[in-house]
């Protein structure tokens, strides 16, 4: 589904992305740790097509397309999903306009017609109970005075309206209480699919208790310095980012 | 010119929307609109003047209320929007005369290209009015690097009774917003409509049913190409 070769990329003139490499198939559920700085969140932002990113060789493909030609909204209108570390608030445009259009814009490109304000309803009736997301918040102003926590439920509300082939969660457990944890989590795992699949960016380990990785890799100076198994956040929690550094 | 006269216990509520011709993108030809619009209140009287400007080359317009009875209330509720070389310098006045007037005024400029947009606005409480009330509010959207927006609010208070609040804000659409809507599918185009909109419900939400739709359709159209 997504194939990242060699990849560089550096904002500014400074180069954060140093040679990354990553193959994410569809059913398949990675995770990227990290020590701050690593370059997580640009690769979360280089995957959305963020403009202060200049990628400045590698290549992407998703979907057998190149992802890299792609403007930003082609990109999520072909199933590219960030879930943001922090959502944006957009006042006076309520939420469920917000969706509305998004949905419909989608559609449009799928050659599908506009979905109708009764299933669109529904919909969000269905989808918001995935995530306990009270339904008064479907109807507030994007983000506008909500929580921490309700913020990122939000996120994986969209996530789940939005059905896409690949969700990117860049820190969503940052700032989140063990029970939003566990409500975030379990959004995740049950939208997972053998067609889609998930890159879920972390700090801490703690959120893979919840969402089980299939590959865990550590990401250090721009580069995928280790992978494995689910086994190897574990360990990482236990010895601290230090013990990749010295392995280098 | 327009003259409203509200006798007691009466109500008119007046909505504009104005969409005179801008001119060229250089702003050649375009309408000058110079406005008088006023209006009296008696006592527990009310007046809400409602625009939406998107038009013209320059517009000079302060559709005023003059409280003049007790308990008398005057509102303006505003939306300018100005792109390419427009001008708008648009606001009211509330002379507050009578005892327990109350006015409100809501204020929402948006600028765009080489545009300069004010807001010009004069709350004045005379000596007799005691208990008078004002709220305003202006803010200010820009778009692009070279545009302007201004305000200019004066304030004369004569009462010591009366209780007067003023807030403002400018802020620029922010790319972050941008980034998130088109994260979610959304085109630019129609993620700067939808921000704007949003940024305008106070004001569009006044408006009468037909000319709600009608105005946040013209708002899309005066935005066009002006993203920067």
């Amino acid at each position: 589904m997504l194939k990242i070769t060699d990849l560089h990329a550096s904002i500014n003139g400074t180069e954060i992305l140093k040679g990354l490499n990553l193959e994410i198939k569809a059913g398949e559920i990675h995770a990227i740790m990290g020590p701050n700085g690593a370059g997580k969140s640009t690769l979360a932002s280089v995957l959305a097509g963020k403009e202060d990113y200049e990628v400045t060789s590698g290549a992407i493909t998703f979907e057998d397309q190149d992802l890299l030609e792609m403007s930003i909204e082609e990109r999520a209108r072909e199933g590219v999903f960030l879930a943001f570390q922090y959502p944006v608030e957009i006042p006076g445009v309520s939420n469920v306009n917000f969706l509305k259009t998004a949905m419909n814009e989608i559609r449009e490109h799928k050659g599908m017609p506009a979905l109708s304000a009764k299933d669109f309803l529904r919909l969000v009736k269905e989808k918001s109970a995935l995530v306990d997301l009270d339904a008064s918040l479907a109807s507030r102003a994007v983000n506008e005075g909500f929580s921490g926590g309700e913020k990122k439920r939000n996120e994986i509300f969209q996530m789940a309206m939005l059905e896409p082939k690949l969700a990117v969660l860049d820190e969503t457990d940052s700032g989140l209480d063990i029970d939003a944890l566990r409500i975030v989590a379990g959004g995740v795992n049950t939208l997972k699919s053998a067609n889609n699949a998930t890159l879920v960016i972390t700090h801490y380990q703690r959120l893979l208790d919840h969402i089980i990785p299939d590959f865990v890799h550590v990401l250090y100076d721009g580069k995928i310095v280790k992978t494995g198994g689910k086994e190897l956040a574990l360990e990482l929690e236990e010895k601290g980012y230090d013990w990749i550094k010295s392995v280098e | 010119m327009v003259e409203l006269i509200a006798l007691n216990k009466a109500e008119i509520k007046y909505s504009t929307v104005q969409n005179w011709y801008p001119g060229d993108k250089e702003g050649k030809g375009g309408v000058f609109n110079f406005v008088t619009k006023r209006g009296l209140c008696e006592a527990h009287a009310k007046i809400s003047w409602t625009q939406v400007e998107t038009g013209s080359a320059v517009t000079w317009k302060y559709p005023s209320c003059i409280l003049k009875g007790d308990y008398s209330v005057g509102e303006f509720f505003s939306v300018a929007v100005t792109n390419n070389f427009q001008q708008a310098d648009t606001g009211t006045k509330m002379v507050h005369l009578g005892k327990h007037t109350k006015s409100t005024i809501i204020s929402k400029g948006i600028s765009a290209g080489h545009s300069q947009n004010s807001y010009r606005g004069l709350v004045q409480i005379q000596k007799q009015a005691a208990h008078a009330r004002n709220f305003s509010q202006c803010d200010s959207l820009l778009m692009g690097s070279v545009s302007g927006a201004h305000t200019f609010p004066s304030i004369e208070c004569k009462n010591a009774s009366a209780q007067i609040e003023h807030e403002a804000t400018t802020s620029k659409i922010g790319e972050d917003q941008l980034f998130y809507c088109q994260q979610r599918g959304i085109s630019e185009e129609k993620a700067i409509s939808l921000i704007v909109n949003g940024y305008c419900k106070e004001v569009l939400n006044q408006l009468p049913m037909e000319f709600a739709v009608e105005a946040q359709k013209l708002l899309s159209i005066s935005l066009e190409g002006s993203v920067g």
